[in-house]
């Protein structure tokens, strides 16, 4: 009765309405930035009183902008092939291993990502003092893989649970070698997850914050720190133009996740 | 079989590389931070003795317990119905709200902080709109106080909520809740006495996670509370880089580790129970 929506009498408009409510209050921020970031007031006045393309002209302008979003892409795309590749492995490890304590081992692979993520920043900014890699691009790629290893190890381990290890066995029963039938047979076979954890690799350290205004120096920041920066001394409306930009990119990913998923149901 | 299993080895190998890199670059510096907590500026324990015997720092626990409780009862109380929802609807207006839920968690933190700034400061929509309907005279205080960080937060961590307890809401058998219609339950009888105990364990592992997740929050306190209301992870922050000071850092740092993982702790417990069921 309760679970079925056609059963539920006035409880289903209830429902309907307090969804509905909470889908606006998710979803118009995000719209009224877009808005904002097409508006002329330098004031951010809404609705806006004119139309203008200005803040983006601003934002390819300012070559501290571009800068930093090449930055933060060099990153982000270093970040990814090293979580996937030991993802991969530590994966590997995990679900094909054969030694004893693999559940702690996975619990400990996974401790970066429940901690609050402050304390891994200030504790690496103080090893990274001593170590001279503060404000360098190892320094950023090191904090970034930190945080984002354990989603690729969630990802591909799960990608790989679901994998038979008999196809490999039977592999090498064919003559194969172990590494050849682990290149050829598996890899192609869980690369639905390789993907995946590739896509969330590459956003974690994209959209990183914290880790990222504790590494950054004045020649080297990634996006999010210049936002940070930015935004701590006023709220221009280049802020809304470079938000709506990192919107349109998160609606394209989505969209190609979904496209993805489609195509593997089928 | 056995020979190629063999020839795989224990796979301990594998792991190797995380393993290090977790070590060097994680449980290293992570401990070498709390260390400091009593070796800086002189070895012993005046940092915590400090940080718990002050009313600055006192100010600072209560304001972060405070907004992480707020912001965990109020999107318990939004995420319940809207799961519930969720769970049932027609399938393609769930797909419409569940890809919005996905945009709004996905979308870039910082944006979705600026345009809470935006919305909420004086002169911003919010207080033109209540101006405009007449509801009040002057403008709301709503940014660079803990109203603000709440909104922000709530914003924030709601699709944490709604995401694991549709999980939960999902796998409930409905025979069950046509059985307590069956029985004579009235609609309010079945929602407390069958539907909320069932979604028991989804709502406390969502608002657990919810809770642990605003205690060690920095970027939204920080730009929309303001320095004069500062929670723990502000105050870790501004300890370490505003005023060089690592052992209160540490100190702070080692406060938030414990509550952190406390928590978690009562999690599995609780877990492992109501897995063991």
């Amino acid at each position: 009765m309760l679970l079925d929506f056609d059963k539920l009498g006035a409880w289903k408009w209830v429902l309907s309405a307090i969804c509905a409510v909470m889908a606006l209050f998710l979803l118009l921020p995000i719209l009224f930035i877009v808005a904002l970031s097409f508006g002329s007031s330098r004031w951010l006045i809404f609705p806006p009183p004119g139309w203008t393309l200005k803040w983006y002209e601003d934002l390819f302008a300012d070559p501290r902008w571009i800068g930093a979003a090449l930055t933060s892409a060099k990153i982000g795309v270093i970040v990814m092939v090293l979580s996937v590749a030991l993802g991969l492995l530590a994966s590997l490890a995990l679900v094909r291993g054969t030694f004893r304590g693999r559940a702690v081992l996975r619990a400990f692979f996974l401790t970066p990502m429940i901690l609050p993520v402050i304390i891994v920043a200030v504790a690496l900014y103080a090893a990274f003092l001593r170590l001279g890699l503060n404000g360098t691009l190892p320094g950023f790629v090191i904090a970034h893989l930190i945080v984002a290893l354990p989603f690729a190890i969630i990802t591909i381990s799960g990608a790989l649970e679901t994998f038979d290890p008999a196809i490999e066995d039977a592999a090498i029963l064919c003559g194969a070698s172990p590494w050849e039938a682990r290149f050829r047979v598996t890899l192609p076979g869980i690369r639905h997850g390789l993907f995946s954890a590739a896509i969330f690799s590459f956003l974690i350290s994209w959209d990183e914050v914290v880790l990222a205004i504790f590494m950054a120096s004045p020649s080297l920041q990634t996006l999010p720190v210049k936002v940070w920066t930015t935004l701590r001394q006023d709220l221009t409306p280049v802020i809304a133009a470079a938000s709506t930009l990192l919107v349109a990119l998160t609606v394209l990913l989505m969209l190609v996740a979904a496209v993805f998923r489609k195509g593997k149901s089928e | 079989m056995f020979s190629a299993a063999r020839r795989r080895g224990s796979g301990l190998g594998f792991a190797l590389p995380a393993t290090v890199l977790l070590i060097a670059f994680f449980v290293v510096p992570v401990a070498a931070l709390l260390a400091r907590s009593i070796t800086e500026p002189e070895p012993g324990w005046q940092n915590y003795q400090a940080l718990l015997g002050s009313t600055t720092y006192l100010r600072i626990f209560f304001n972060t317990f405070f907004v992480a409780g707020v912001v965990t009862l109020v999107t318990v109380l939004i995420a319940f119905p809207v799961a519930w929802a969720l769970a049932i609807m027609p399938r393609r207006w769930a797909g419409v709200i569940f890809a919005i839920i996905l945009l709004s968690m996905w979308t870039n933190l910082l944006a979705r902080t600026y345009a809470w700034m935006v919305l909420l400061q004086q002169t911003g929509l919010i207080n033109r709109t209540l101006q405009a309907l007449g509801l009040i005279d002057q403008p709301l205080q709503l940014t660079n106080n803990l109203v603000g960080v709440t909104i922000g937060m709530t914003y924030i961590m709601l699709p944490f909520m709604i995401l694991p307890l549709l999980g939960v809401i999902r796998k409930i058998d409905p025979a069950i809740l046509q059985a307590a219609a069956l029985c004579g339950a009235t609609k309010g009888q079945a929602l407390r006495r069958v539907l909320l105990p069932l979604a028991a364990p989804g709502l406390a592992s969502g608002g657990l996670m919810v809770f642990v997740m605003s205690l060690g929050y920095f970027v939204t306190p920080s730009l929309l509370g303001g320095t004069a209301n500062m929670m723990l992870a502000e105050l870790i922050a501004q300890q370490v880089q505003s005023l060089v000071n690592w052992g209160m850092g540490g100190a702070a740092a080692f406060v938030l580790l414990v509550v952190t993982l406390g928590l978690y702790a009562v999690q599995l417990r609780f877990f492992e129970r109501q897995e063991a069921r």
